[in-house]
């Protein structure tokens, strides 16, 4: 699920392929090179000539690396441009801006027709289709990596990167921060979900309107909003608009919580709440360990419902 | 009473002579040694003390990721562990075990008595002891840094880094200062001090290889100092270099960071397989074949090293364009690579090998080498590098290049060069037990970490989920590490325990064919006698050499004047050209190194005036070393050295060792002087307009500035040509005219960004433009200092128009100083205006 | 033709003449296309120009090799002596410094053969 030899991406595939190549020629290459070593250091063996002993550094030291590396250069380079190609930012399709803050993601799908949809630590993409992704930060340096589909790329503060993906096989991969960003760095994943065009769009579509869950579990949306948690969050359809924290307006269909930390459930919810710190360090968000038993489960049953 | 027997008399006389001279001071005293055996046993003990301790470091960090979901210890310490082991295993052992073996062996290699600035190379040892102790202790207190050993900003620069960064940052500057110090000292040694007809086509393969990686050290260590120096400001007076916010960029550090950090893999590498170069014919019992290859390699490596720094930030969004020059650069170091494993395996082939526990290191060293070589090949390649950078595919690669191309021919090294420390051999049974157990468990527990990347595991997580398939990856590397470290362990014991009992042994064991195994152990001297050298490998072709040589039958076999002697010969044909005075037993090495670190430890917890205090006493202290300990003027102009030579005692200008110092220095420190006018353009580069529409310092001053440090330059020059002609009075009034020009330059520099009102924590602009002025005025200042040095030196009777080193040195110091002044002035006055 | 090469010299320097053309070469090209990438109006021109520069440059610098590596296998005597060169006399030392630094000509050519590579197969700056 999170293995770039198990490729179910355009560029993870060309590249899985790239190293298979590599890695077979390097195996011959060593196993060469250590049988040779082993055969020079027998002591029983006629020493060859100076000569051919000279004639030896040429051919296998300069010709054959040189041969060897300039194929691969050319391979590699030919690779690259159409692994990444030049998108130009105006055209239409689907964009999706990740911006990196420690220790989580925050996702907008930007839609070609301008509408936006705003969601956290899950990456959903239609299977067959170039996904332009934008990414940057909004303090460490972070970087975004699914190696089931793609390669990765860093999101810096000051600085917009670009990636493209390009999903070839529907299903649920797992994606990872891979640049050391502090503390939590180790719990800043998220799941990567590739669907069917048809199935992303109706995703998609019902993401742009507020969840049906709003009206239900009013007692636990009452405590949301007298615990302020609208302060840092955003829920659609509510009075809670920040984005400081990840966006909550449709958790409940989340298949995690925590940027990957724990299996999205109402006891994972609750458990979070109460401590987040010490589930993820670092975590900016405040314990409520004033909260009774009652009241938690109040909030994470509306917030699981929040589909 | 025979004519034979007075001889003899002599030559035991003679011998006592050197002796004395040469002799370590006894008790506590022993500690301010200088010479190169005492230096280089305790600057290599010292750099192994710290690889085990970063070892002990590893072992916590592999028995933490053991298994999934671990809480061993927690997430802070495991950032401090792994980033401690990378630091103190690149800055406080790969590098400084080279030096220390540089400045044991190289003196008797190259057949000199020592290196060519023994109490530089003592200052070196100790900054090199304080300072990693003060990186190594912090994480006892917790403080230790935790942002990973290259300590990318803004996590670094931010509040969450505490104080360990500013430990990293201060406590290696201090060390690079003291790399940079060996580093002249080795270029000077090896291109000046070999001995009589040791031309550039004998040279021992080792001098050769140490000669480039110290240039390397010129060229690549100053722009992390460079980078340091903005990193801490930043830290410190919270100038924005590396803040987004206010126009900087955090990708500057890592462009500074990555130009000094992979020549540094090379500068690691380079030494290591000069130790095979010697040990192979040795065992081969064969000259070397391919030569000259092995200079190609070297030479080539040495410069292709600087074109793959970019390799190091393929993720960072650069243009691909640009990825793939470093790319291309990086497929081209593979072929001097190869050359130098294909020279070793052609001297195999074309001798018999006799199997010793060295060849066995050596070989099981080439076997994971290759293999880091090969994977290196891989990931040089942008598009498989985006998958495999910063997983444990890296940590993998870069442990196959580091441990086969680097520990294993150290561990080589120690088998076949511990008879030169006391002349006893370790032993061969736990030598191969511990080869056998190391070899296994590196295997064991890196090959694996390849896996475990491809398998999407990012490096510097201090924990991960039990179901995403890492779980017994991980597992069988931790039980790997365990095997490894009793290999080291046993290596330790042997190193520890193996004196007892055991008879001095011959003095050439290995019957090996360079000279430092003429040197005796119980001798302090190098070589007793200096030889003309005419052959690659002395020892088999010179019959008789070794008796001639401590027969004291060749060059300077005395110190009738009681100093510390060596010869300095020509760079190409190695003509004797000087009999150089080098430093003895000092004080002042101690002092110098301990009120450095002092500033250095003072800055980081931000007393400001202990820090100053004991910088301006730091200035002392090294006026009164150079005062006291260099430029003397000798009793006699020429002393005779046998066979009929007779050479001059004093040199000035460029035949003299410490122009060449200076020339060296002063070109590290442009290095990281251009690393700061890089950063300028740099910030150009990324910014429509890079001044944040903020006023600059204007044309007027910095010209003002450039006048009067020319006019600087122009007065030390011209007292230089004067007091050579002997006007000695209009030397002095020239110096005198110089250093309150300069003064005045130093002014007419702050005045400019001054004058605008530029502050420099608002926008990188100002910032950038202050450290260049400063820079240049703190030049300035020590310009100013050396002229004045030089009056001093004149008026006391110590600098003649015949004895005229110093001027000739500081003249040097203001040529680099005029381009100094002429860049800064022209980039910061002249450029924003012709935009 | 020989005539025309500038006299001998006796230096350790000539030693390193193809990798510093190598890394001007480097330089000029890294440099050129970073600039060019990150202010596009800057240098008025386009990628494809960018690509004729970087051939260009790299014709110069191959000639500058060719013609340090000419000189120095004059330095060799032209190759009719064989290595090691290890005799202890000036022309050996002579020969082995042509002969070292002819091999550096060689991988200089190569590696700034392969600089110019991305160039072929890299048609925009694409970020």
């Amino acid at each position: 699920m999170q293995s770039a030899l198990d490729p179910a991406g355009e560029e993870a595939s060309q590249v899985a392929t790239l190293f298979w190549v590599m890695t077979i020629g390097g195996l011959v290459i060593w196993a060469l090179v250590v049988l040779l070593s082993l055969y020079a250091s027998r002591w029983k063996r006629e020493p060859i000539s100076e000569q051919a002993a000279a004639r030896l550094i040429p051919w296998a030291g300069g010709v054959l690396p040189v041969t060897v590396l300039t194929a691969l250069l050319a391979y590699a380079l030919w690779l690259m441009p159409s692994l990444r190609p030049f998108a130009d930012p105006d055209r239409a399709g689907l964009r999706v801006e990740v911006v990196g803050s420690q220790f989580w993601w925050h996702v907008a799908y930007r839609r070609p027709d301008g509408t936006s949809v705003i969601s956290a630590n899950e990456i959903r993409l239609p299977v067959g289709e170039r996904v332009e992704f934008s990414l940057t930060s909004a303090d460490m340096i972070h970087s975004f990596w699914i190696p089931a589909l793609g390669g990765k790329m860093d999101l810096i503060p000051g600085r917009t990167n670009r990636l493209s993906l390009l999903a070839t096989k529907a299903g649920t991969y797992r994606g990872q921060c891979a640049e050391f960003c502090g503390i939590s760095h180790a719990h800043m994943a998220f799941p990567a979900i590739a669907m069917e065009p048809a199935d992303f769009e109706a995703w998609l579509a019902a993401r742009s309107r507020p969840s049906e869950g709003l009206g239900a579990n009013q007692a636990g949306r009452g405590l949301f909003e007298r615990e302020r948690c609208g302060s840092c969050h955003r829920v659609d359809g509510t009075q809670a608009q920040s984005t400081a924290g990840p966006d909550l307006s449709h958790v409940g269909s989340r298949l995690t919580i925590g940027a990957g930390l724990l299996e999205n459930d109402v006891e994972a919810l609750e458990r979070f709440i109460v401590h987040p710190a010490s589930l993820k360090h670092g975590s900016r968000m405040p314990a409520y360990t004033h909260l009774s038993a009652d009241e938690l489960a109040r909030i994470a049953a509306w917030l699981k419902g929040l589909q | 009473m025979s004519e034979v027997a007075s001889q003899e008399r002599d030559r035991k006389a003679e011998e006592e002579q050197l002796r004395a001279v040469w002799e370590n001071p006894s008790g506590w005293r022993y500690w301010t040694s200088v010479n190169n055996y005492q230096i280089g046993l305790w600057y290599g003990a010292t750099a192994f003390a710290f690889m085990l301790f970063a070892g002990l470091l590893a072992l916590l960090v592999r028995a933490q990721l053991a298994v999934p979901e671990n809480d061993l210890i927690s997430a802070d310490l495991y950032n401090q562990a792994y980033t401690l082991h990378g630091t103190v295993m690149m800055f406080l052992f790969a590098v400084p075990i080279f030096e220390a073996v540089a400045i044991f062996l190289l003196p008797p290699m190259l057949g000199a008595r020592e290196m060519p600035f023994p109490r530089l190379g003592a200052f070196g040892f100790w900054s090199f002891l304080i300072g990693g102790v003060f990186v190594c202790g912090s994480i006892f207190f917790g403080a230790a840094p935790s942002t990973g050993w290259f300590m990318y900003p803004p996590l670094a620069t931010s509040e969450q880094a505490g104080i360990g960064a500013d430990i990293w940052l201060l406590g290696l500057s201090f060390i690079e200062v003291a790399s940079l110090a060996a580093a002249v000292e080795l270029i000077v040694g090896i291109m000046k001090c070999r001995a009589p007809g040791m031309r550039v086509n004998l040279m021992p393969l080792f001098a050769w290889y140490l000669l480039i990686v110290a240039g390397m050290i010129v060229f690549a260590f100053p722009p992390l100092i460079a980078g340091d120096l903005l990193f801490e400001m930043q830290r410190m007076f919270d100038w924005p270099f590396f803040d987004a916010a206010r126009g900087g960029d955090p990708l500057l550090w890592q462009h500074l960071f990555w130009i000094f950090g992979h020549p540094e893999v090379y500068i690691i590498f380079l030494p290591a397989i000069a130790l095979l170069a010697m040990i192979v014919p040795t065992f081969a019992g064969r000259p070397i074949v391919g030569y000259s290859w092995i200079v190609l390699a070297a030479v080539g490596t040495g410069f292709l090293s600087f074109g793959l720094w970019v390799h190091h930030m393929f993720a960072t969004g650069l243009p691909q364009i640009s990825l793939a020059f470093f790319s291309a650069a990086s497929e081209a170091v593979a072929i001097p690579t190869a050359v130098q494993i294909f020279v070793f395996i052609a001297t195999m082939l074309a001798g018999r090998v006799i199997f010793s526990t060295p060849m066995l290191f050596a070989m099981g060293g080439i076997a994971i080498f290759v293999m880091g070589g090969l994977t290196g090949v891989m990931v040089a390649l942008a598009p498989f590098d985006w998958q495999a950078h910063d997983t444990y595919f890296i940590v993998a690669h870069l442990h196959y290049v580091l441990i086969g191309g680097m520990l294993f021919p150290v561990f080589a090294g120690l088998y076949y060069y511990y008879p030169l420390i006391d002349g006893k051999h370790m032993s061969d049974r736990v030598g191969r037990f511990a080869f056998w157990m190391m070899f296994t468990g590196f295997n064991i527990t890196f090959f694996p970490m390849h896996l475990a990347g491809l398998r999407g595991m990012p490096r510097r997580v201090y924990t991960y989920p039990a179901d995403i398939g890492w779980d017994w990856l991980n597992l069988v590397s931790t039980m790997g590490a365990v095997v490894l470290g009793i290999g080291m362990f046993a290596v330790v014991v042997d190193v520890t325990l193996h004196r007892r009992n055991k008879p001095r042994g011959e003095q050439n064991p290995w019957n090996a064919g360079t000279l430092e195994w003429i040197s005796e152990p119980e001798e302090n001297w190098g070589v007793r006698s200096i030889p003309r050298i005419e052959s690659r490998y002395p020892l088999w072709d010179q019959k008789d050499l070794a008796r001639a040589v401590r027969a004291g039958e060749w060059y300077l076999p005395d110190a009738s004047e009681g100093r510390r002697e060596t010869l300095v010969t020509s760079v190409l044909d190695a003509e004797p050209e000087q009999v150089l005075r080098v430093g003895g037993t000092a004080y002042v090495t101690i002092v110098s190194a301990a009120l450095l670190g002092t500033v250095f430890v003072a800055l980081t917890f931000k007393w400001w005036i202990v820090s100053g205090l004991a910088g301006v006493a730091f200035v002392a202290a090294v006026l009164w070393w150079l005062w006291t300990g260099t430029g003397e003027i000798p009793e006699q102009e020429e002393k005779h050295i046998g066979h009929g030579i007779s050479l001059p005692l004093y040199a000035s200008g460029v035949k003299s060792a410490g122009w060449w110092a200076m020339f060296i220095t002063m070109t590290g420190d442009g290095t990281a002087f251009a690393s700061l006018v890089f950063g300028y353009f740099f910030f150009w580069t990324i910014h429509s307009d890079f001044t944040g529409g903020l006023a600059g310092p204007g044309a007027f001053w910095p010209l003002a500035a450039l006048g009067l440090f020319a006019a600087g330059w122009a007065t030390t020059v011209g007292a230089r040509e004067l007091n050579r002609r002997g006007a000695v009075f209009a030397a002095r009034a020239l110096l005198v005219a110089g250093a309150l020009l300069s003064a005045a330059g130093c002014g007419a520099a702050l005045t400019g960004p001054w004058a605008s009102g530029m502050d420099p924590t608002a926008h990188v602009y100002p910032a950038i433009v202050w450290i260049l002025v400063i820079w240049a005025a703190v030049h300035g200042a020590v310009g100013i200092i050396m002229q004045v040095y030089c009056l001093a030196r004149s008026l006391a009777g110590r600098l003649t128009p015949r004895h005229d080193m110093d001027l000739h040195n500081v003249a040097l110091y203001w040529h680099f100083m005029l381009v100094t002044a002429l860049v800064t002035f022209g980039v910061v006055g002249l450029f924003p205006e012709a935009l | 033709m020989w005539h025309l090469l500038p006299r001998q010299l006796e230096t350790l320097w000539t030693l390193f003449t193809a990798p510093v053309v190598w890394a001007l070469h480097f330089l000029i090209c890294y440099v050129g296309a970073a600039i060019f990438c990150e202010k596009p109006g800057f240098l008025g021109t386009d990628f494809d120009n960018l690509r004729v520069a970087i051939a260009v440059v790299t014709a110069l610098a191959l000639a500058m090799i060719v013609m340090s590596a000419m000189l120095a296998w004059r330095q060799w005597g032209f190759g009719t002596d064989d290595p090691p060169h290890d005799d202890p006399t000036r022309r050996d030392r002579t020969l082995f410094q042509g002969y070292a630094t002819l091999l550096l000509s060689g991988l200089s050519f190569v590696a700034v053969i392969f600089t110019a590579l991305p160039a072929l197969f890299v048609t925009e700056c694409l970020r």
